[in-house]
């Protein structure tokens, strides 16, 4: 607050300020205009459909949410421990990370968006399956699963029931967990929240002065990264309905001739997850890897991975069918004109093309790195 | 459109050969794929069915698929089935139903979710054998009960059911039929609280039933029963105050009128392009701001009519005047429906005593039914009778008729002619027939099976009326 009369403003100063203003407006307007060109010459088939762009809004608003109110509640009981309560009452009361987070572009992260991409595609496209049922008033697969005599199976199947549960629930209400993502992208979104709830700090106590911000900077970064530190301490990947999932294909460990039946049920059974890890463990390549794949609308790296698992025609066919019946992207003409060719692909033809898939990530992705930087 | 049944019966057969030419065909499936110029011997002329049996051809599996194929000018609701067999291919097309693009109550199961959580305590899925599939976690706090370890257990094991007010369970009618299930009362086990259940039912691709998408709701007081989602019940109708009317009138039809307008306008393109998924979208918004519209005068004039005070302006109309006027303004739906409508001799006049905008209120409606149950090319015939005592108005149709066991029933609230048909809430002959009375007439019907429907309605002459007036 100010006493007196105000003084009068430098007629120097007020220039440069006006033409400080008018340099960041341009500079605005030259964004804009460059996310607008950008956004015209995208292609149709990169672009995001609605349902998955606002769905993906939501899950990551959801995820974001949830650890800045972890970190915000336990830095502010530290603080308030240390006796700092106005620190305290600050950091529960302000708020804004994401928006801080998405402003500064740490969200457009490779990794991060693409696991969310893909887990938002997924869950549209397993809400979208068709039913096919086993028979009249006969259990579903997963329910099935739950009550056979191998305990490790029912056990797995029981927890994969839950988890989807969980998720979808979650989904729904938009009360994410945060720690529902993998572990390495998890540990990044905390210590990024952790820092955009620091910054939130600052400014909001920049309005009490500069000393008062300073003042007790020291606690509240400790008590921040404590906070921090106690969210990745709490992450759970073993609770994930992938990783639940990939437990359950490993118990369940399919016979040749009993994959066919298996996969098609899965997705009978709306039970893409189970798809994707089954799959996976009946070609030897990372879940992660084979979701990519399922959900590409293209396909051909699928039918690949089908042929490489030894899957027959009819068995091809009917995933095919299904997978298009879910996903608008698909193209189930070009797949039907392509289904005798596929088909025809030896097994270890088809091993051999999808090699590539089964190199550890952060291999693959150190050989991505190293031949973009060829090509500069 | 002769011979089509409504529900899922009758099935269609025909065999294709494996370069898309019809071999055989069931009368009905031969009879649609005529009509699009197709014929035994050459390539199936209705491009849906040719493109289902080709790819279910080149998949070599089975392909089924709900299709809307338009018939003329009605848009038929199909569910085709295709199976290679060898060489060729075997098609079985049901459903048969006359679609319009948007029908008052057959929520699918991804709306119902959506429908359902309104106003619901809890959310459930099951699979085809009644074991949860999906329990929502707020069913937790609010029934004391675990969720995620009642998944895989069957429905009974969270809750009792109990019967209806027939003393059948209505979910085991539910699964039979494969409806929604409407209203299933329940109590909780264990703490044996009320719980309605409602669910819409999910279908596998043979259009079997593989499970439910339903909600429950907790009900504190047993007689408490909430309506349910499908249609509502004459109960509730009977409760409606005249303040609840005025404020539905008033809080509903500014709102619905801006919304059928500005989706009108983006079905048309006015304002600029859009997908034509979306411009689609908007088309059924559109029709569903309609019906309720049109629900909404209804109701109004329901609760008017079941007033001790309701009041009508009676005077000596020209009733032969007011059916060339109805039939006028039903011209052009008629033209689109590929209907006739006669109406009486320009120089007719029929006089009686009544309140011309009510008697034009029950003749439109009595020829909006005629038309809308009639096939195309078929008639609707209005002509006025002048009696000693009464003048009649029939309007008789040509359409497929009323049984005669049916004959109150139509007149009752929210019962309709043929449920399965689109449009029409079932309050319109209801109302007709209650102005016809405060007028001192009456609405009756003629009709058997078959053989269209014919409806008559009387007033009394102003003789009459004078009559009646000095008797009492």
């Amino acid at each position: 607050m100010s006493v007196g009369s105000e003084p009068l403003p430098d007629p120097a100063l007020s220039r440069a300020s006006a033409i400080a203003r008018a340099a960041r407006a341009r500079q605005r307007a030259d964004d804009r205009l460059e996310t607008t060109i950008t956004d015209f010459f995208l292609t149709a088939d990169a672009r995001l459909e609605e349902r998955t762009r606002l769905m993906l809004a939501h899950v990551l608003r959801g995820i974001i949410g949830a650890i800045e109110a972890d970190i915000r509640r336990h830095a502010a009981r530290v603080l308030a421990g240390l006796g700092e309560t106005t620190r305290a009452e600050a950091i529960l009361t302000q708020g804004g990370a994401l928006l801080r987070l998405t402003r500064s572009g740490v969200l457009r992260d490779r990794d991060l968006m693409k696991d969310l991409i893909a887990r938002v595609r997924h869950d549209l496209i397993a809400d979208a399956l068709p039913a096919a049922i086993a028979g009249p008033e006969e259990p579903s697969l997963l329910i099935r699963l739950t009550g056979v005599s191998d305990t490790t199976v029912a056990t797995a199947a029981g927890a994969l029931l839950a988890a989807e549960s969980r998720r979808r629930a979650a989904n729904e209400s938009g009360m994410i967990a945060g720690s529902d993502v993998p572990a390495d992208l998890h540990r990044r979104l905390v210590w990024w929240v952790a820092a955009a709830v620091r910054d939130g700090l600052d400014d909001a106590l920049k309005d009490a002065g500069e000393m008062v911000a300073m003042q007790g900077r020291g606690q509240s970064d400790q008590a921040i990264t404590e906070a921090a530190l106690r969210s990745l301490a709490a992450h759970d990947d073993a609770e994930r309905p992938e990783a639940v999932a990939i437990r359950l294909a490993a118990a369940i460990d399919a016979r040749r001739d009993e994959l066919p039946a298996l996969l098609v049920e899965a997705l009978g059974d709306r039970r893409l997850t189970l798809f994707v890890a089954v799959l996976a463990h009946a070609i030897g390549i990372d879940a992660e890897q084979v979701r990519v794949i399922v959900l590409d609308p293209d396909g051909e790296q699928l039918w690949l991975a089908l042929r490489a698992a030894d899957l027959d025609r009819e068995t091809i066919a009917r995933i095919g069918l299904a997978l298009a019946d879910a996903d608008p992207r698909r193209d189930i003409e070009s797949f039907a004109d392509a289904l005798d060719s596929i088909a025809s692909v030896a097994v270890d033809d088809a091993r051999a093309a999808i090699a590539p898939l089964a190199m550890h990530r952060e291999f693959r992705a150190a050989l991505r790195a190293l031949a973009g930087a060829d090509r500069r | 459109m002769t011979g089509y049944t409504t529900g899922d019966t009758a099935v269609a057969l025909a065999e294709v050969a494996g370069d898309g030419v019809l071999l055989s065909a069931d009368p009905i499936l031969l009879a649609l794929n005529s009509r699009a110029g197709g014929v035994i011997g050459a390539p199936i002329a209705v491009p849906q069915l040719a493109m289902i049996a080709r790819l279910a051809r080149r998949l070599g599996i089975a392909v089924s698929r709900s299709v809307v194929i338009a018939d003329d000018d009605v848009d038929l609701d199909l569910w085709v089935r295709a199976q290679p067999e060898g060489d060729t291919v075997g098609l079985a097309v049901s459903g048969w139903r006359e679609l319009q693009p948007w029908r008052p109550a057959a929520p699918n199961p991804g709306a119902g979710v959506d429908f359902l959580s309104s106003g619901a305590d809890w959310r459930w899925e099951t699979d085809a054998a009644l074991r949860l599939t999906f329990v929502s976690p707020d069913a937790g706090p609010r029934m004391g009960v675990d969720p995620l370890a009642l998944l895989g257990k069957p429905l009974t094991s969270l809750v009792m059911l109990d019967s209806g007010d027939d003393g059948a369970l209505p979910i085991l009618d539910a699964v039979a039929r494969r409806q929604p299930l409407d209203a299933q009362p329940a109590r909780l086990r264990g703490s044996g609280r009320a719980i309605m259940l409602s669910a819409v039912v999910r279908r596998d691709a043979e259009r079997a039933f593989a499970g439910f998408i339903g909600s429950g709701q907790l009900i504190d007081d047993p007689a408490d029963v909430p309506p349910p989602f499908a249609k509502p019940r004459p109960a509730g109708a009977d409760q409606l105050s005249p303040t609840f009317t005025a404020g539905l009138d008033r809080a509903l039809r500014t709102p619905l009128a801006r919304i059928v307008a500005n989706a009108d306008s983006i079905h048309a393109q006015t304002d600029g392009l859009v997908q034509p998924d979306y411009a689609d979208y908007a088309a059924d918004i559109a029709n569903a701001g309609r019906h309720l519209l049109a629900l909404v005068d209804d109701l109004v004039d329901l609760q008017a009519v079941e007033r001790p005070d309701f009041a009508l302006l009676l005077e000596t109309i020209d009733m032969a005047d007011i059916a060339r006027r109805a039939a006028g303004l039903l011209a052009v739906r008629a033209g689109n429906a590929n209907v006739t409508i006669t109406r009486p001799a320009a120089d007719a006049r029929v006089v009686a005593h009544g309140d011309f905008r009510r008697v034009l209120q029950i003749l439109v409606n009595l020829i909006g039914n005629a038309v809308r149950y009639s096939q195309s090319g078929g008639a609707v015939l209005v002509t006025a009778h002048a009696g000693s005592d009464q003048v009649t108005v029939v309007v008789a149709d040509t359409g497929k008729g009323v049984a005669p066991a049916d004959h109150a029933r139509i007149f009752e609230k929210f019962e309709r002619v043929d449920a399965s048909e689109p449009g029409g809430n079932g309050l319109g002959l209801y109302i007709a027939r209650r102005l016809a009375r405060a007028m001192g007439g009456d609405l009756t019907i003629d009709s058997a099976i078959g053989e269209g429907a014919r409806f008559v309605l009387s007033l009394p002459t102003q003789a009459a009326r004078g009559q009646d007036q000095y008797q009492a």
